[in-house]
């Protein structure tokens, strides 16, 4: 039954779920403080891998440098996002404000209809088809390990999903900043009430969320060969059914369920077709909010 | 009483509007329905980029006297809902006699049902299931079909002595006729089918599917895609080792595939209907116009559309100035050895399939050339 083709297919279904993970991550960071889904995160993720390609054909920085750079990219990008989608949002500070379910929604509207427009906008300047990757950049060679088959980028990926998880883990609860964070995602309102800057803690969540974002999208950009301005919207649905099927404001759970959901897809092509392998996904979405509505990972919090 | 008087108020109205109208030059407009934005944005821009250059040089060989001859693009984002509405829309202007696109089989099919309905002749560049002529006597199109080219393939791969093969398409209306025409003709030449594979749209991750055809190892695999899908799916085939024999759809024709996929698109035999570097006088004219004005070279899909506004221009010229729908439709199906940069085109009296002629392809060294 476990011969070496299902063995392989396993690997693959890894891989695919390193992806969402990737951008699982930063995603429920966001998700976790304002308790608002970012739909614009898809565009970040663009943003970043637009942003190394052209890095990477305009000169040949080594593979650090050019994550170095789309970090900081990232940063930026998410700082404008949250300036331009979310702070209109936060103009009053009055308890109903804070509470409000429509302010909420209006901000997920805002975010989408960022989303949208970056997209055409970047459709616009470099067109909706495939850039081309310098092919000495492709993270696509193959190495053998007995008769599996693995890439280096798989080996990238999965490096980067730790370092990114583990960075994650020391800022929010070894730093003074993600202290604030917590308390932000906490309580917005009880974190106003003992003195922490919170406009400051939401942009420092969107900055180093988007970070990530950017990150994720030019490594996945890179190991798919793929890097178009719709890039970001397919993995982004697959992030935000790993996020809610994690808990919502889980990221070790958004983590887990995103590799699931990887190796889900991958064994529905071998047993089934591949067709069926969205289906097999949402599947497990709907399984989840069915029997456990706080989410695999989830605890009960105050969603008033 | 009322209603009556008001009708025939607003009636004579009208008429006398028209009639001044009429007496000087017509406008005569056509539409032309194109994904211009959204994830096949590329496709709609080669289309308007060539159908800009046809009707500029239609227009510079002295145009049509008594009228002028216009064009109204709206996109439909390749989605069947947007192709309808546009349909419903040019329906309704009455200055449209004639109807270009869409672009892929599902959204000229779902439009298909509203011109038909109303008499509106539509002419596809490059829809190709078979079903698509099939939905009226006002649908042509201006590619040969998959019916044509899935049995062209399968004897060609059986000829190289090939006898087992699986097919990877993707799965929307086309994916499906490409994969079914060619699965019907492998067997019936005496070919065995191992498998057929569908993947959706937009998937970019093959590796599953890769490994699924490494276990059930065919000669060689029929690829029903688009370049995009195929320069992954070449890329992440080659990682996975496998090394079946390639053969694909003419829609692999396409400069940027083997930018793309590099060394891994190399060996992959196709055919078509267009090759920009064909020394006919015609195909090197429109070559020329197409770089100077866009600074690239037309691909298949351009000469496609370049091909099938020619193709409408010139039916219109027959019909006269006077064209109305039901006019342009009866010259539309008369075409006959049109020269266009695609072959000379003849519209099958009875079916209205498109006849033209095809060359076998295959890329060596990062280079389309003719095949051996």
């Amino acid at each position: 039954m476990l011969d070496i083709y299902l063995l392989q297919q396993i690997i693959n279904g890894l891989s695919i779920g390193l992806v969402y993970a990737l951008m699982a991550i930063g995603f429920t960071l966001i998700f976790g403080v304002l308790n608002v889904v970012n739909f614009a995160h898809g565009e970040v993720y663009m943003i970043g891998a637009f942003a190394g390609l052209m890095l990477i054909t305009w000169s040949a920085p080594p593979l650090l440098g050019v994550v170095l750079f789309v970090l900081a990219v990232g940063a930026a990008t998410g700082i404008g996002l949250e300036r331009l989608a979310f702070k209109p949002f936060r103009r009053f500070r009055d308890e109903a404000s804070l509470r409000s379910r429509a302010m909420r929604e209006a901000t997920l509207l805002s975010s989408l209809a960022v989303s949208i427009v970056t997209r055409e906008v970047m459709t616009h300047i470099f067109g909706s088809e495939m850039q081309t990757i310098p092919q000495a950049w492709l993270l696509q060679h193959p190495i053998r390990i007995g008769a599996l088959m693995i890439t280096d980028g798989d080996l990238v990926i999965f490096a980067a999903s730790v370092v990114m998880l583990g960075a994650l883990q020391y800022m929010l609860f070894r730093t003074r900043i993600g202290l604030s964070i917590r308390a932000v995602a906490n309580s917005p309102l009880g974190a106003q009430f003992v003195g922490i800057d919170t406009d400051r803690a939401i942009i420092a969540t969107f900055a180093v969320g988007s970070m990530l974002g950017a990150v994720a999208g030019i490594l996945v950009g890179l190991y798919s060969g793929t890097i178009t301005p719709q890039m970001g919207f397919a993995p982004g649905i697959k992030a935000f059914v790993a996020m809610v099927m994690g808990g919502l404001s889980s990221i070790p759970g958004a983590v887990i369920c995103a590799l699931l959901l990887g190796v889900a897809e991958s064994i529905t092509t071998e047993f089934l077709a591949s067709g069926w392998q969205d289906l097999v996904a949402y599947a497990f979405l709907i399984a989840t909010l069915v029997f456990f509505p706080q989410g695999l990972f989830g605890v009960g919090r105050d969603r008033a | 009483m009322m209603k009556h008087l008001l009708g025939t108020v607003m009636g004579a109205a009208l008429l006398a509007w028209a009639i001044p109208a009429g007496a000087q030059t017509r406008t005569i407009v056509i539409g032309y329905q194109l994904p211009l934005t959204g994830d096949s944005s590329h496709y709609g821009e080669v289309f308007r980029n060539a159908a800009e250059i046809k009707l500029q040089e239609f227009k510079d060989a002295g145009g049509m006297p008594g009228a002028n001859i216009s064009v109204r693009y709206e996109d439909s984002k390749n989605d069947a809902k947007e192709g309808r509405n546009i349909a419903q829309m040019f329906v309704d202007d009455k200055s449209i006699v004639g109807v270009l696109g869409d672009f892929n089989s599902t959204v000229s099919m779902a439009a298909a049902e509203i011109y038909a309905k109303a008499g509106m002749p539509q002419l596809s560049q490059t829809a190709s299931h078979p079903d698509f002529v099939k939905i009226s006597k006002w649908q042509f199109r201006n590619i040969t079909t998959q019916a044509y080219e899935g049995p062209f393939n399968a004897g060609w791969m059986r000829e190289k002595g090939i006898s087992k093969a699986s097919v990877v398409a993707i799965q929307n209306d086309w994916g499906q006729s490409c994969a079914g025409n060619f699965v019907d003709a492998f067997k019936a030449k005496g070919g065995t089918v191992l498998s057929t594979e569908y993947f959706n749209p937009a998937t970019r991750d093959f590796r599953s599917i890769v490994t699924k055809l490494n276990r059930a190892a065919p000669e060689a695999l029929y690829l029903c895609m688009f370049y995009e899908d195929g320069a992954s799916f070449m890329q992440q085939r080659k990682e996975l080792g496998n090394t079946a024999q390639l053969f694909g759809a003419s829609s692999l024709f396409e400069d940027q595939l083997v930018k793309l996929a590099g060394p891994a698109a190399d060996g992959l035999f196709l055919s078509s209907n267009f090759m920009p570097t064909n020394p006919d006088p015609k195909v090197q004219k429109f070559v020329t116009e197409y770089k100077t004005k866009y600074g690239s070279v037309p691909n298949q899909f351009a000469a496609q559309a370049y091909d099938a506004m020619g193709i409408m221009l010139e039916a219109i010229k027959k019909a006269g100035p006077n064209v109305t729908r039901d006019s342009l439709r009866d010259a539309l199906a008369q075409t006959k050895d049109y020269p266009g940069v695609t072959g000379a085109t003849t519209f099958d009296p009875v079916t209205r399939e498109p006849q033209k002629t095809v060359v076998r392809m295959t890329i060596a060294n990062g280079q389309y050339v003719l095949a051996k």
